[in-house]
């Protein structure tokens, strides 16, 4: 049972590679979108793996459902290039720095990783789904009620920063 | 190694693609795909401290589901900049990108 979980936890993590990978240097950006979709996906996978069920169906129904489908909008409004691709090449210099920029801060937090090993359940506790009901409803009600406020305010000022008129229009 | 670092270490490198993406990509929309990658890695991280420590893991998963819904909102408020962005300039390219007053 165990091996099956680390095989399971290297397919997944493969997943997410390849697709991450994807979403970063595909130069067109729907397949850029299908390799963060991949990658939502396989995140989801860690998630089940922690015995957090409910967390990869949210995953997959706020973030495959719902937040790659704005992306997707966003890609077709807005007037891409021929065949939605980005302007290719860049100086070589350009390419170290961006690899050097990203990984500095990585392996910063990958070496305090490696000196503190974090102490960690052999097996993931499980959680009640009506806790985490409880949860929402009592000490965190005051975060729960915000989060939609901020949602709706994000909604309304989507909507009205897209349907600005130009002006002289 | 214990299961809590690996699953740090996959969050860590969500963090990482999500950072060279935002540097690396031109166009704002690449850009939202990148800084969706990290917010990915944040979740999976608090998902996994909260399920594999002591720590509760309730707190864990209500963390993680109010940064998905930071998370969406975020995206539909860069959905709308993008669009007045196209609208205003015709393209969507950050380093051409010279003013941005309303």
């Amino acid at each position: 049972m165990e091996t099956l979980a680390y095989v399971a936890f290297g397919v997944y993590t493969t997943i997410i590679l390849f697709g991450g990978l994807l979403a970063v240097f595909s130069r067109n950006l729907v397949r850029a979108l299908v390799g963060l979709v991949l990658t939502l996906f396989g995140v989801a996978g860690c998630y089940l793996l922690m015995a957090a069920p409910f967390m990869a169906l949210m995953q997959i129904l706020i973030y495959v459902a719902a937040v790659s489908i704005m992306i997707f909008f966003a890609i077709m409004l807005t007037k891409p290039p021929v065949g939605a691709e980005e302007q290719p090449g860049r100086p070589w210099w350009v390419v170290v720095g961006c690899i050097v920029a990203a990984l500095a801060p990585t392996m910063l937090i990958a070496r305090v990783l490696h000196v503190q090993p974090l102490v960690s359940h052999e097996h993931p506790t499980e959680i009640v789904l009506m806790d985490l009901g409880q949860t929402f409803i009592e000490p965190y009600f005051l975060a729960f009620e915000l989060i939609s406020v901020i949602l709706t305010v994000a909604m309304a000022g989507a909507v009205l920063l897209a349907f600005e008129r130009r002006q002289g229009q | 190694m214990t299961a809590l670092s690996m699953f740090q270490l996959v969050s860590l490198l969500l963090l990482g693609l999500g950072l060279l993406g935002v540097i690396w990509r031109r166009s704002l929309v690449g850009m939202l795909i990148s800084v969706e990658l990290m917010l990915n890695g944040a979740g999976l991280s608090i998902v996994a401290s909260g399920q594999l420590t002591a720590a509760s893991g309730t707190v864990g998963h209500a963390a993680a589901l109010f940064v998905m819904g930071l998370a969406a909102a975020e995206a539909a408020l860069v959905l709308a900049i993008i669009i007045v962005v196209a609208k205003r300039y015709g393209h969507i390219e950050s380093a051409r990108l010279r003013t941005l007053r309303g």
